[in-house]
């Protein structure tokens, strides 16, 4: 396991990615995975940041690297309640005309990531997201 | 990194990552498109919600006035994205 924080700070996702994206190239960790991965802790890292202006504390990212799988812990110790195992109704079935820009962002996380867990307790939220190999699931 | 510039083609090309922190660059250049417009992805490593956002908004824009983005050399991890999000159904793509 290796962990870091960042400050809560939307111009940190290059620092971010570069972060995860070192410890999966030195595991060789499969496109397929790092992708997800990258989208998952960017929507909810900005997610974090955006709907909880008020907050101070940094947010610490623990990446876990096992089998070709990659696992990460986004701990938020400052965090306003939103779970976001939740279905927020994106209808991506919807004409142009009704769509409506943004909400995607959750929608996406559900669809390409293997699991994803919320725990939210005295203010501090702990989001947990995993993704396994494409080859590995079948 | 992020760039989006108009090629001798006509074409805009992305290069790089289009995530949350790029995209006041990305709405900024594709606020001044007008007409029918095509997006070269070919170097475009990775877009996230934010990007998307951008590309919808453009696009309801311009069918206001009949034209209408399309999208060539889409990878298929941002692929994916599209499909995920019904983009695929919205936008005329063609993939890598």
């Amino acid at each position: 396991m290796t962990e870091k924080t960042f400050s809560r700070d939307v111009d940190n996702l290059s620092e971010i990615y570069q972060f995860v994206e070192d410890l999966m190239s030195a595991s060789d960790i499969d496109a397929s995975v790092r992708f997800p991965i990258h989208l998952a802790m960017e929507e909810l890292f900005v997610n974090l940041v955006t709907y909880n202006p008020g907050a101070r504390r940094d947010i610490l990212v623990e990446v876990e690297i096992a089998n070709q799988g990659v696992k990460i812990t986004i701990t938020d110790q400052d965090a306003a309640e939103f779970d976001v195992t939740q279905q927020r109704g994106v209808d991506t079935s919807a004409s142009l005309k009704e769509r409506k820009p943004g909400g995607l962002g959750l929608h996406l996380i559900q669809h390409m990531v293997d699991t994803l867990e919320y725990d939210y307790r005295d203010g501090r939220s702990k989001i947990r997201f995993s993704k396994e190999p494409e080859s590995h699931d079948v | 990194m992020f760039e989006i510039n108009l090629a001798e083609s006509g074409d805009v090309v992305c290069r790089g990552r289009l995530d949350a922190a790029q995209s006041e660059k990305a709405e900024a250049f594709m606020g001044s498109l007008s007409v029918n417009s095509t997006l070269d992805f070919e170097h475009l490593e990775y877009i996230s919600s934010a990007g998307l956002a951008i590309l919808l908004k453009t696009q309801k824009r311009l069918s206001a006035s009949g034209a209408a983005l399309r999208i060539v050399n889409v990878n298929k991890h941002i692929y994916d994205i599209f499909r995920y999000s019904g983009f695929n159904a919205i936008f005329e793509i063609e993939t890598l």
